[in-house]
């Protein structure tokens, strides 16, 4: 984790906790983009590249199930956790379907939040080496009988999936 | 969600208590009887009453009839009596006259002959007399000696005699000579070419006495007046001999019955002329014989009626007990479906108010952790005091937030007494949008229009109650429209008798089915666990209850409008 900063995006209407949360995952290393509302966390995800997000779920304006469909389609390997005070099976179901990593209710214990930030950051970097493999196995077959130039296409891909 | 349910087991060990209160002021239930008691006395009482009225003048008239009709025949049995027994006393005289050893002038022997032989017939004879041709008394037999000899050529019964082609005289009572009441019965005869009279006066008191012995004459008060009516026999009740009497009764017809006033009071009596004298007999109904005979069947028939009216009375008044007593019984029923219905709403919204908890919660934690990290060597210098007082305010502001939603709840939740006061419905209304609901509007996507209309009066009623009404409406418009983007809007009219609150949404709409059943109990369109469906049915009755009503417009994908009729001048 220390190698490689966390680049992590925060959409919370809540500008208090917004505040102190940035805060505190920036003292412990995290590279923090904050968001007040669904609009400005889809303009943050469309022009910066983040590994994980965590997200408020009843916000005015646009709702956190439909940020959460947009960063989902922006980013494959962003890992999403939910942070809400509407906790509810239901919505943590729906969530899950949506591709949330996890649901987290406020207020919630740091460390909680922490390991699920850890776990969430884990799983983005299985499944990407994991994506990463697939295209290098891919790579290598086609190495052995194609054209320079689809390997360099297919090479190409792979850097732009890295956003 | 915790001090919800607190709440909820406070109002129910309060619940025992409650119940052995009246929902409303002790007034209300008197005016209420009040009113049962007006309404069922019209509806039953009125119509007996003027039925008693009704027979009681039917029965009156009859009784009335049946003793004229009875009048009529003591009067008309008396008068053919004393008829019969005028003409008796008239043949009594002509049968001496006409004897053929009657003797002119008669000796005094054979006068006190006649006499004693008149006496034998009737005792009402008190002397007898005879004239000659000039008038004079030549014979007289009697115990008024001194009238022998008397000239009674002028006299008025004498005139009558002579001038009249009729045979005989029964004259009117008179004073006469002897200056005592009495009458006379005379017939003339020409003997030996004279005009001649054999007189014989008569007692009225035995008269009278004879006609007070006759049958009926019990029953009634008997006079003889003559054709200018002055009394010639009369019951001491009624006047007393040679008076002029009220009681004038007309030739024609013979018999018949009349009414005269006397001192204001009508009286009823009933009259025949004599046919052998210028007499009418005069019966009238003895008051005391009157009263006895009718009023065993008066007095029965009232105490009937008196019955009848008292069980009606008695009847109503536990009737209109018992619709009280129901009522009260309902009126308790729909406060505790009522509060029954307060506390699910109440569920409902501390699943929504506890959830606004959660966020300054999560704030105060993350305040509360930012500051121990701000203190932690391991991040650095520890930060100065000073800088820390800024999340302590946040951590303060928060907890005044968890403080304003509690108490929130805990206001809507209280039972309270029925309590109507002038309020401002626009006060009630914007605390629903802005206070109780303001957090979840404001975390959706709807957009509350007010559309206040201008002069809307205080209206007179019970803000807690109407405030759960309006709290029910919007609330049911926020989960209509749901997660979309939609609008409320709120108006507010006064048409001058009502004021109008209209609750609009941009929702889904019910269809036709779903609106005939909304106001029904336990009917609920939301899902399982969401709804208790008594919202709607509940506000109905509240509204009901201030005299208002709840009109509902809704077409599917059109959304629905609920308007709230109040009128604006509430039952105090």
């Amino acid at each position: 984790m220390d190698e490689k900063q966390i680049k992590l995006l925060i959409v919370d209407d809540e500008v208090k906790f917004l505040n102190s949360i940035a805060q505190r995952l920036e003292m412990r290393g995290f590279d923090v983009t904050k968001a007040s509302n669904g609009q400005e966390a889809v303009a943050a995800a469309q022009s910066g590249k983040f590994d994980l997000a965590l997200l408020d779920l009843k916000m005015p304006g646009m709702d956190g199930t439909e940020v959460l469909a947009v960063l989902k389609k922006e980013h494959k390997y962003l890992e999403v956790i939910i942070l809400t005070g509407h906790g509810s099976m239901d919505s943590a179901v729906e969530c899950t379907k949506l591709g949330a990593f996890s649901y987290l209710p406020k207020p919630y214990e740091l460390e909680k939040l922490l390991d699920t930030l850890r776990q969430a950051y884990e799983a983005r970097l299985n499944k990407k080496f994991q994506s990463d493999q697939a295209r290098m196995d891919k790579i290598a077959r086609l190495a052995t009988g194609s054209s320079a130039l689809s390997i360099l296409r297919e090479m190409r891909k792979l850097d732009d999936e890295e956003k | 969600m915790v001090s919800g349910v607190s709440v909820a087991l406070d109002e129910r060990k309060k619940r025992p208590t409650f119940e052995g209160a009246l929902p409303f002021p002790e007034e209300h239930y008197r005016d209420l009887k009040r009113r049962h008691i007006i309404r069922l006395g019209l509806t039953y009482l009125a119509p007996l009453l003027i039925l008693i009225v009704y027979f009681y003048f039917i029965y009156t008239a009859l009784v009335t009839e049946s003793r004229r009709l009875h009048l009529k025949a003591v009067a008309e049995n008396q008068a053919n009596t004393l008829d019969l027994f005028l003409s008796e006393r008239l043949v009594n005289i002509s049968n001496l006259i006409d004897d053929p050893k009657f003797q002119v002038p008669p000796s005094p022997e054979s006068m006190e002959r006649y006499l004693q032989k008149l006496i034998s017939n009737s005792d009402a004879f008190v002397d007898v007399g005879f004239f000659d041709s000039t008038g004079i008394q030549t014979g007289y037999a009697g115990p008024y000696p001194s009238l022998e000899n008397r000239n009674y050529a002028s006299e008025p019964w004498y005139q009558t005699l002579k001038e009249q082609n009729q045979e005989y005289v029964i004259t009117d009572i008179y004073l006469g000579f002897r200056e005592l009441p009495h009458f006379t019965i005379a017939v003339w005869r020409i003997v030996n070419d004279q005009f001649v009279v054999l007189r014989a006066t008569l007692s009225p008191n035995k008269i009278y006495e004879y006609i007070v012995s006759l049958e009926g004459a019990g029953e009634v008060l008997t006079a003889i007046v003559n054709r200018d009516g002055y009394y010639q026999l009369v019951t001491p009740h009624m006047g007393t001999p040679l008076e002029s009497s009220a009681m004038v009764p007309p030739i024609e017809p013979r018999l018949g019955v009349e009414q005269v006033k006397i001192d204001g009071q009508t009286i009823n009596y009933c009259y025949s002329w004599l046919k052998s004298a210028d007499w009418a007999l005069i019966v009238q109904q003895s008051s005391m014989a009157g009263g006895t005979s009718l009023s065993g069947i008066q007095l029965r028939l009232i105490l009937i009626s008196a019955f009848l009216l008292l069980f009606g009375v008695f009847m109503i008044v536990y009737r209109s007990r018992r619709l009280v007593e129901f009522q009260i019984e309902s009126d308790r029923t729909r406060m505790q479906l009522e509060h029954a219905a307060k506390l699910a709403s109440v569920g409902e919204l501390a699943a929504g108010i506890a959830h606004e908890i959660n966020n300054p919660l999560a704030v105060i934690s993350e305040e509360a952790g930012l500051m121990k990290d701000l203190m932690n060597p391991e991040f650095g210098d520890p930060q100065p005091p000073q800088d820390l007082v800024v999340h302590l305010d946040n951590i303060e502001e928060s907890v005044f937030r968890c403080r304003d939603i509690t108490r929130k709840l805990l206001g809507f939740v209280r039972q309270t007494e029925l309590d109507l006061k002038p309020h401002d419905i626009h006060v009630i209304l914007n605390e629903v949008v802005d206070g109780i609901l303001g957090p979840e509007i404001a975390v959706s996507n709807i957009t509350v229009v007010r559309e206040y209309g201008e002069h809307i009066p205080k209206l007179v009623t019970d803000k807690n109650q109407l405030l759960q009404v309006v709290l029910n409406i919007i609330n049911n418009a926020v989960d209509a429209i749901g997660n979309a983007a939609g609008t409320i809007t709120i108006t507010t009219e006064n048409t001058g008798k009502q004021v109008r609150i209209g609750i609009a949404d941009t929702g889904g709409g019910m269809t036709s089915g779903q609106l005939d059943k909304i106001f029904m109990p336990f009917y609920t369109t939301k899902e399982v666990g969401k709804g208790t469906g008594l919202g709607l049915s509940v506000s109905y009755g509240i509204i009901k209850s201030f005299g208002g009503k709840i009109e509902v417009a809704s077409e599917v994908g059109g959304g629905s409008t609920f308007t709230i009729v109040l009128p604006a001048k509430s039952k105090s």
